[in-house]
C-alpha cells in the first residue's frame, strides 16, 4: 500500500498574540484541507499531535473539539509523546491506513503556548522528563545540557563547534517566510547569548512559540488530487528510558538509533541517500547528536560536520533543517513533527521555492520526544 | 544508672563574619565583637532546617554509637525553630534514620534548653529500665531580625545524644540532674511570628544569671561538691560574654571553661548551644573527669546535669570528627547571601 | 508541582536508605533559568552521579563551590528541603548532594 500526502500546511510559527488554539488549528487544518481539494466530510478521521493543551489550558479531549471546529464528527484522536506528539500522531495515522481501517486521514500537529508565563512553560515541559528529574530542579535545556557536557568531553567538542547548528538554521530560517526568527546570527552572537544551563546559552536553545501543521494523507492510490506523488516510505516509532541517567550513553540517543536502523532496513535507503532532513534540534546538541544517531556523520564529527557546512543549503550533501529547523523556525511542541513532514513534502515536490533542495527525491524527518525517551522518523520519497 | 552511650554535631558550612552584619547596619564591628566576644557565627543553607540539621546530628551519633537505628526506643527532638507548628519532627527524623516505629517520641520546646530537658526524659526512662537507647536532639536553625541585637549571635547547629543504661556503653554516666524554673519573660516568639523579641538587658540578670545560677546551686547542693572537684564547666552560651560572666560568679576557672566556648567561633545554635559546648569537651576529656552543665532556656529555666566520663570514652574519641575541626570546613557568605539563605529576600 | 504529602511518605524509604551513600560526580550543568517552583534558588547545580551502588542518580548538588563541578568529584547524599513552599503546604524533602 502506499500512503500519498495530498496537501500539507502550516500557519506562521511565532509568537502568536491574536490567534486563539482554535483559530490557529482550524487555519491549518482548512489551508491542509484546501491544498489536498478535499473537504473536511471527505476525511474518515483526525489525528492530533499535542503535549501541554491539559498541563497548560486545562483542556483534554482535544479530538473532538477540533472536529467540532471542522464542523463534523469524525473519529478523532489525541496522542502525545512530548515534542514528538506530531510524529507520533502521524505514525498512528499510517497505521490506521495500513489496517484499511480509514483510508484518508488528516493529521494536525498544534501547540499554544505564549498564553503562559516562562516559569510555568518550564515546569510544564519538564513533564516529558522523569519525577527525579523533576525533583533535582532539572530543566529541559538543563537535561540537554548535561548531554552536551558528556559529548564535549566525550569528543573534545567545543561551544563555539556547537554553535553553527544555530547560525546554520537561522541563515535557512531567513529564506522560510512561516518562521519564527528570520534573522541570521553568527557564532560570537551565540557565544554572547546569556546562560540558560551551561554550557547551553540563549541561542543554543529553541524558542517559545504558537504555531500549526497539517498534512491529508491517503492510502487510495488511484486519487486524482495527489500531484507529484510524495508518499511515505517508512514510519518508525521507538522508545528509551524516561531518565537522561537511566541511559546507556548520554551521547547518543538510542531511540533515534532503533527507528531510524527499522526505517532504512524497511526501505533498503542508507542514510547517504538521504537529499533533505528535519531534525529535531530542540538545542544545539540535539542536532549534532542526531545526525550521528542517523548515520549522516561519524561519532564525535556531528558537530564539526556542521560547522564545516555539510549539512547547510547549496553547500552540504545531506541538508538539514532547510526550515530552520526548530531553532529558527520555532518549536511549538505538537505541531513541530507535522511541520518537518510538510517541509519535506515540498522539497520533494520541488516547492520549496528560495529554501529548494536541488534533485531532493528523498527525505527524512527525525521527531524526538523529551530527552529521547521516544523517536518518531519518517522517510519520504516522490 | 543512665548516662551518654554516644553524640553526633552538625554545623552547617556557611559563615557570616559580625563584621559584615556591623558593615550593613553602620556600626562599629570591633565594638560589637569585643562586646560579645565572637567574631562569625554558623548560617544553616538555604534548603537546611532543623529537621534536616538534626538527621546530619542524629546519624552520625547512631554510626558512634554502634547500634542499629532501630534499637532506639525514644527519640525527642528540641528545637524553637521547628518546621512545623503542628507536625512532629521527632518522627521525621526518625522515619528517616530508621529507627522504625516503636518509639517514644515528643518534639520539645523550651528555647534553649528544650533538648537537656529531652535529656531528663530520657534519662528518667532509662533509670526506670523502660527503654534500653534513646535519642535526644537539640537543632536549631535560629533566626535574628534584621537590624536587632540578636542578629549577631542567632545561629545555626545540631547536635544528637545517644543516651543508654548499660555500664559496658557509658562514655560519660549522669550522676546529678537538677532543674531551676520561673515564668520570666525575657525573650519570646509569638505563633506565627517570623523572628523572636526580647527585652535587652532584662535577659541578663532576673533571666539567664538567675536560671543558671540557680540550677547550678541546685546541683552543688545534691551532689555536695564544690568547682574545684570539676574538670571542666559547660554553660548555655547566648554569646561569648554570658557563659563567662556566669562561670566565675559560680567560682570555676577560666580554664575549667575554655574546651567549651564553641560560641566564639560559631554563634548561638540555640538548643543545640550548651550540647555543643558538651560534645566540645567529650572530643578532648579524659576517662574519670567530672562535667558540670547548666544549659538555659528563655521563658525561663536552666537544667543543671553533673557527668562523669569513662574508659569507654577513649574508644569512641578514636572515631570522631572533633568539633572545632569540623567547623573548618566553612564558606563565608555575604549579607545579602545571608538574607538570601534565611529566606528573608 | 509536587505537594502531595502521600507521595513524600511514599518516598520515605528509599530517600531514607540514601542518606551517607556516597558517589561520583558524572556530568554535571548550572540551571539559570528555573522551573517555577525553584526560582528562588537558581542558579544551582543539577549533577548525574553514579552512586556507590552502581546506579545513576539526578540531583541539585548543594553547599558547593565552582571547584566542585567537576567530572569525578566526590559527593553524599544528604536529605534538605525540595523548595520554598507556600505557606499552608507540605514540607517536601528530597535527596540531594553535598562535595565532600
Amino acid at each position: 500500500m502506499k500512503i500519498s500526502i495530498l496537501g500539507t500546511a502550516t500557519t506562521k510559527f511565532g509568537e502568536l498574540w491574536n490567534i486563539s488554539p482554535r483559530a490557529l488549528a482550524k487555519e491549518a487544518m482548512i489551508s491542509a484541507l484546501d491544498a489536498s481539494g478535499l473537504k473536511a466530510h471527505q476525511i474518515d478521521a483526525l489525528f492530533v499531535g499535542n503535549m501541554l493543551s491539559g498541563i497548560l489550558g486545562n483542556q483534554a479531549n482535544l479530538g473532538s473539539l477540533l472536529v467540532e471546529e471542522l464542523g463534523v464528527n469524525i473519529p478523532a484522536f489525541r496522542i502525545e509523546g512530548a515534542c514528538a506528539s506530531g510524529g507520533l500522531a502521524l505514525h498512528n495515522a499510517v497505521n490506521s491506513l495500513k489496517a484499511y481501517q480509514y483510508r484518508t486521514a488528516l493529521v494536525l500537529g498544534i501547540e499554544k503556548m505564549t498564553d503562559h508565563s516562562q516559569d510555568e512553560i518550564t515546569n510544564a515541559l519538564m513533564a516529558a522528563g522523569s519525577d527525579e528529574e523533576r525533583l533535582a530542579g532539572a530543566t529541559f535545556p538543563g537535561v540537554y545540557a548535561l548531554m552536551a557536557q558528556a559529548y564535549m568531553q566525550k569528543y573534545k567538542v567545543t561551544e563555539e563547534d556547537l554553535a553553527a547548528v544555530s547560525v546554520k538554521n537561522h541563515y535557512h530560517g531567513t529564506l522560510n517566510s512561516k518562521a519564527q526568527f528570520q534573522f541570521e546570527v553568527s557564532i560570537s552572537d551565540v557565544m554572547k547569548s546569556s546562560k540558560i544551563a551551561d554550557p547551553l546559552k540563549l541561542l543554543d536553545c529553541s524558542p517559545i512559540s504558537d504555531g500549526a501543521a497539517a498534512v491529508v494523507i491517503t492510502s487510495d492510490e488511484n486519487s486524482k488530487k495527489i500531484k507529484n506523488n510524495v508518499y511515505i516510505a517508512a514510519s518508525e516509532v521507538a522508545t528509551d528510558t524516561l531518565s537522561l541517567h537511566d541511559r546507556k550513553s548520554f551521547t547518543s540517543l538510542e531511540s533515534v538509533v532503533k527507528a531510524s536502523n527499522n526505517a532504512y532496513k524497511k526501505t533498503g535507503i542508507k542514510p547517504k541517500d538521504i537529499d533533505v532532513s528535519e531534525i529535531h534540534d530542540c538545542f544545539s546538541i540535539s542536532e549534532a547528536i542526531a545526525t550521528e544517531d542517523l548515520g549522516f556523520s561519524e561519532k564525535g564529527e556531528g558537530a564539526i560536520d556542521i560547522a564545516k557546512g555539510k549539512r547547510t543549503l547549496f553547500k552540504g550533501d545531506i541538508i538539514c533543517n532547510p526550515s530552520g529547523g526548530l531553532k529558527a523556525c520555532g518549536h511549538p511542541v505538537g505541531a513541530t513533527g507535522i511541520k518537518q513532514i510538510v517541509e519535506i513534502t515540498e522539497q520533494l515536490r520541488g516547492e520549496a521555492g528560495k529554501r529548494q533542495v536541488e534533485k531532493a527525491k528523498i527525505g527524512l524527518t527525525h521527531n524526538v520526544g523529551g530527552s529521547g525517551t521516544v523517536a518518531a522518523i519518517h522517510i519520504l520519497r516522490s | 544508672m543512665s548516662g551518654i552511650v554516644s553524640y553526633g554535631t552538625y554545623i552547617p558550612k556557611y559563615r557570616l563574619r559580625l563584621s559584615s552584619i556591623a558593615q550593613m547596619w553602620g556600626k562599629d564591628s570591633d565594638e560589637i565583637e569585643a562586646g560579645l566576644r565572637m567574631v562569625e557565627k554558623a548560617v544553616s543553607g538555604f534548603d537546611e532546617d532543623a529537621v534536616t540539621m538534626g538527621i546530619e546530628a542524629g546519624k552520625k551519633a547512631i554510626e558512634l554509637a554502634e547500634i542499629k537505628s532501630g534499637e532506639l526506643e525514644s527519640v525527642y527532638f528540641g528545637s524553637e525553630s521547628h518546621p512545623y507548628a503542628v507536625k512532629p519532627s521527632s518522627t521525621s527524623v526518625a522515619q528517616y534514620l530508621g529507627v522504625g516505629n516503636n518509639y517514644f517520641a515528643a518534639d520539645l520546646e523550651f528555647a534553649c534548653k528544650a533538648a537537656t530537658a529531652g535529656m531528663q526524659v530520657s534519662s528518667a526512662l532509662l533509670n526506670s529500665k523502660v527503654i534500653k537507647y534513646g535519642l535526644v536532639i537539640g537543632s536549631d536553625a535560629a533566626q535574628g531580625k534584621p537590624h536587632d541585637a540578636l542578629e549577631y549571635t542567632a545561629a545555626s547547629a545540631a547536635c544528637a545524644y545517644i543516651l543508654g543504661n548499660n555500664k559496658n556503653e557509658i562514655i560519660a554516666e549522669i550522676l546529678e540532674m537538677s532543674s531551676f524554673s520561673s515564668d520570666t519573660p525575657d525573650f519570646w516568639r509569638r505563633d506565627g511570628a517570623r523572628y523572636p523579641s526580647h527585652f535587652g538587658r532584662f535577659t541578663g540578670e532576673p533571666a539567664y544569671f538567675t536560671h543558671v545560677m540557680g540550677a547550678a546551686k541546685n546541683l552543688f547542693a545534691k551532689s555536695k561538691l564544690k568547682p574545684s572537684d570539676f574538670d571542666f564547666c559547660v554553660f548555655h552560651m547566648p554569646n561569648g560574654k554570658f557563659p563567662r560572666v556566669v562561670g566565675k560568679k559560680l567560682g570555676f576557672t577560666s580554664e575549667q571553661l575554655a574546651p567549651s566556648l564553641i560560641v566564639d567561633k560559631i554563634g548561638n545554635p540555640y538548643s543545640a548551644s550548651s550540647l555543643m559546648g558538651l560534645a566540645c569537651v567529650l572530643d578532648v576529656a579524659k576517662p574519670k573527669q567530672k562535667i558540670f552543665f547548666v544549659s538555659y532556656g528563655s521563658g525561663a529555666g536552666s537544667d543543671g546535669f553533673i557527668f562523669e566520663t569513662t574508659e569507654k570514652l577513649l574508644k569512641r574519641q578514636k572515631k570522631i570528627i572533633p568539633v572545632l575541626e569540623q567547623i573548618e570546613d566553612k564558606i563565608y557568605i555575604s549579607y545579602p547571601e545571608y538574607l538570601k539563605h534565611t529566606h528573608a529576600i | 508541582m509536587i505537594t502531595s504529602p502521600v507521595k513524600l511518605w511514599r518516598r520515605q524509604k528509599s530517600a531514607s536508605s540514601l542518606i551517607g551513600k556516597k558517589g561520583k560526580i558524572l556530568h554535571w550543568t548550572i540551571i539559570r533559568v528555573p522551573a517555577k517552583s525553584f526560582v528562588d534558588q537558581a542558579p544551582y547545580p543539577v549533577v548525574i552521579v553514579k552512586v556507590q551502588n552502581g546506579e545513576n542518580m539526578i540531583g541539585q548538588l548543594v553547599d558547593w563551590q565552582k571547584e566542585d563541578l567537576k567530572v569525578g568529584q566526590d559527593v553524599v547524599c544528604v536529605l534538605r528541603r525540595l523548595r520554598t513552599e507556600e505557606r499552608e503546604s507540605i514540607i517536601y524533602y528530597n535527596i540531594k548532594f553535598k562535595p565532600l
